[in-house]
């Protein structure tokens, strides 16, 4: 059942002469996790805000075909219906603090104070979802005293305490340190096994070919591909439309030109590179590595 | 025109030590990046370098000025440092008055300005867009223009505070020709960044902080094969570094062209 | 701890506990009365008789001295000097000096003017030290004012320290790039642009960012709010609210009587 249908949708904000979206056709089916990437200006933030909603009901603009999520239809339901069943976070962890509260305990429950929630369901929620979040020690910390990956994780709760059926993030690790991606990643593959439907935009492609389901590559505001982590990253398209990709895939495809990669099937991940580099040893180096391929094994 | 830190101690006014017992050479010409968690004192080093910040203790010489003895103002004629969010920097009308306030604080006459400016202009691809207003350009040209306004200052040295954060591939390869420029012209490039496969492909040394100490401090080959160290700043190694390892090639690899020479001399038919 | 721009001292006493509308009501009364009984021993009496004692009660001693010494103190005395000087009217020369004339009668309004501003600063003084910001608004909020209004309240509060944070930051980045923050005073002046520029334009793609996060979290529902904390509103203090409220109706009414 699909949860997000996007069909023939084109979009321009006010103003402007260049519509960002174009013609983009997305069916998400409910518990996928699916990475979007593309270069800066693709739209790939607009389409975050079509999947939440604030396009177009926040921002205006022209927009023509259908957008259907989570049973609610663009032309059909308010903002605040939107904000109740999707979930959205961005980039800097800063700009998402409400500034009106003094605590993290008290800063996750500004959105359930905001839409009526009973006192006692409100305690309950934000304690789930600092746990989900693993910020709990932190509750009566204040949101401004905290680290970067802890504000951004403080930030997921708060759109976690609204119980969204789908959860769209906007680069969240972007401004992170290695540590703050570390957390952020983790939640979100925490929240994605738990059978949440994820859209995640992100540039570290290595992280999305492990965890990710599915890879949507945008450019110009067309959909350019559409399939499996393996699928899209190794897509020679994207290398040469400057989308970035992997070393592994990078370095593969070269090693592939030179003869020393012997399949066609490039690697996304450090264990399919590893995998498939993994013959090529010298006898004395085969036998000190463990590898369990074995000597001269292919992959399929 | 060399760095040399002597010993440095640094204290923050609320008495937080943020950096112990630092002394280290940066010859003209080289090309440094420094890692390691935020907090770890990074940033907090990088700005005794142009006198931003001043030593508790110990001493810090650009060329042979001692940052103790000189303003700010004119220790930019000699650092030239760009800082991590564009948008604390930007108030121009349009680019090229943004990328000629720095030259012409300098004391720049007005044709070396226009030199100077059309020169960073065209290492930072920005020469078609002179007339259009900063904020007008997404953030990723926005990054380009504050590259461009500190490039414009003809520094000897340049610091870049997480030059890559945000960007997509494209401005990352944008930005490593500007450094790779840069070097070419005979600059110290000091990078401050969390992309550890930037770093390894672009700079050739590499220097580890943590907790206000320095780590690690040497060839980005060398620093790459200390993982115990390196596993305590948080930073993942290279993703080709990585690979190399886990085949068990036996020197350590920073990109791609290492990685391919090295899967030669292992490669057997 | 640039966390945030507030008084508020947290402490466990009688006025702390006291519902906020209470504590406004409170402080507006005793500034309405201060400055509109006629009798003209009101002002000093209720410093005397109701701000010290307060500052007691609501164990908030040490911040409100340390507040009145820097700040109340020379205020009111610089006040209590100029009226002094410059009021007119005909009784006995005090004092005299550069020409100028202390009488007595002026002598005696300036006290009564310059108490009038002291306690009007104290009272608000002694509320916002003995009410957390989020709480007050929570209050008032739920007695009908919009809840955008507090919001922009209250988030400032948070928010100006961190673009002071910003600012600096700005400072800095301008430094860097040789602006010259030390020179003469026309150079400053021309400083201005680059200074402020990038504060106000990067608030601005800041706010639209924070107008979105907030809106995520159902910032303009519709709904009627819920609150996490329950601000008690004991009934005793209805009673006090409304016996202050007709002290300063016959406060009122008595001047305008005799007047």
């Amino acid at each position: 059942m699909a949860i997000v249908n996007l069909q023939n949708v084109t979009y321009k904000y006010p103003l402007t002469h260049m519509p960002v979206l174009q013609n983009i056709s997305l069916q998400i089916n409910e518990g996928e996790f699916v990475a979007v990437v593309g270069p800066n200006g693709a739209g790939k933030s607009t389409l975050c805000y079509t999947l939440a909603g604030f396009v177009p009901h926040f921002f205006k603009g022209e927009i023509s075909g259908s957008v259907e999520v989570a049973g609610m239809e663009s032309s059909q339901s308010t903002l605040d219906a939107w904000v109740m069943n999707v979930g959205l976070a961005f980039q800097n962890p800063f700009n998402q603090i409400s500034g009106a509260k003094y605590t993290v305990f008290e800063e996750l429950a500004f959105g359930l104070e905001n839409i009526g929630v009973p006192r006692d369901e409100m305690k309950a929620r934000v304690t789930n979802a600092m746990d989900l979040t693993g910020i709990s020690d932190l509750a009566n910390r204040s949101p401004y005293s905290l680290s970067g990956g802890q504000q951004q994780r403080v930030a997921l709760a708060s759109i976690l305490v609204m119980q969204p059926k789908v959860l769209v993030l906007d680069e969240p690790t972007s401004q992170m340190d290695p540590i703050g991606t570390r957390e952020v990643f983790g939640v979100i593959r925490k929240m994605a096994e738990q059978g949440m439907t994820v859209i995640l935009v992100e540039h570290k492609v290595e992280w999305i070919a492990q965890f990710a389901d599915r890879v949507i590559a945008l450019k110009d505001g067309q959909l350019l591909l559409d399939g499996t982590p393996s699928e899209v990253l190794t897509s020679p398209i994207l290398e040469e439309s400057g989308f970035g990709i992997s070393r592994y895939t990078a370095v593969a495809r070269k090693a592939h030109g030179l003869g020393l990669w012997k399949t066609d099937r490039l690697p996304v991940t450090l264990e399919e590179a590893a995998e498939g580099f993994s013959f090529t040893p010298s006898p004395s180096l085969r036998s000190a590595s463990q590898s369990p391929q074995g000597k001269g094994e292919r992959r399929p | 025109m060399n760095i040399e830190i002597r010993d440095l101690y640094f204290t923050y006014p609320g008495g937080v030590e943020a950096l112990h017992a630092i002394s280290l050479n940066i010859k003209s010409g080289e090309q440094v990046a420094i890692i390691g968690q935020n907090g770890a004192g990074k940033t907090t080093l990088v700005k005794h370098l142009n006198g931003l910040l001043l030593p508790t203790r110990g001493q810090v010489f650009i060329g042979d000025w001692d940052t103790i003895k000189h303003s700010v103002a004119k220790l930019a004629t000699r650092v030239g440092y760009v800082f991590q969010n564009p948008d604390e920097q930007l108030f121009s009308k349009n680019v090229g008055m943004e990328v000629a306030f720095g030259p012409r604080n300098l004391g720049f006459n007005g044709e070396q300005v226009q030199a100077l400016v059309n020169d960073a202009l065209a290492m930072t691809e920005l020469s078609d867009k002179t007339e259009t207003n900063p904020y007008d350009l997404s953030p990723t040209w926005r990054k380009m223009v504050a590259l461009a306004s500190v490039i414009a200052m003809d520094t000897p040295i340049v610091i870049f505070d997480e030059p890559t954060t945000g960007q997509d591939a494209l401005n990352i390869t944008r930005i490593a020709h500007a450094i790779k420029a840069l070097r070419e012209r005979g600059k110290t490039v000091i990078t401050i960044t969390h992309d550890i496969d930037f770093c390894a492909e672009n700079f050739e040394r590499v220097i580890a902080m943590g907790q206000g100490n320095v780590l690690l401090d040497g060839k980005t080959n060398d620093v790459l094969r200390q993982d115990a160290i390196l596993a305590t700043t948080y930073v993942d190694p290279p993703q080709l570094t990585r690979l190399a390892k886990r085949l068990g090639f036996k020197n350590t690899v920073r990109n791609q062209e290492q990685f391919l020479a090295e899967l030669r001399t292992n490669y057997t038919l | 701890m640039h966390e945030r721009l507030s008084f508020f001292v947290k402490r466990d006493s009688p006025i702390h506990r006291l519902n906020p509308m209470t504590k406004v009501v409170l402080a507006l009364s005793l500034v309405l009365i201060a400055f509109s009984s006629p009798w003209y021993w009101t002002p000093q009496a209720i410093f005397l008789l109701a701000i010290i004692p307060l500052t007691f009660i609501a164990r908030v001693v040490k911040e409100y001295w340390s507040f009145f010494l820097k700040v109340i103190l020379a205020t009111v005395s610089f006040l209590f000097i100029m009226q002094s000087l410059f009021l007119p009217g005909e009784s006995r020369i005090i004092f005299e000096i550069f020409g100028l004339e202390v009488t007595e009668l002026s002598a005696q309004l300036a006290l009564r003017n310059a108490t009038r501003i002291a306690v009007m600063i104290s009272s608000f003084t002694i509320l916002l030290l003995t009410t957390h910001p989020s709480e007050l608004m929570s209050d008032l909020t739920r007695r009908g004012l919009p809840g955008q209004f507090a919001y922009v309240i209250i988030s400032s509060l948070q928010i100006i320290p961190q673009m002071q944070a910003k600012a600096q930051t700005i400072i800095s980045a301008q430094r860097a790039r040789g602006l010259d923050t030390q020179s003469s005073f026309f150079r400053r002046v021309g400083a201005i642009v680059p200074l402020v520029g990038p504060l106000v334009f990067g608030s601005l793609v800041e706010v639209e960012e924070r107008a979105i996060a907030i809106e995520a979290r159902g910032f303009t529902s519709t709904r009627a709010k819920t609150s996490l904390h329950e601000i008690p509103d004991p009934s005793s203090e209805r009673v006090i609210r409304w016996i202050l409220i007709a002290l300063v109706l016959v406060s009122i009414t008595l001047k305008l009587w005799l007047s």
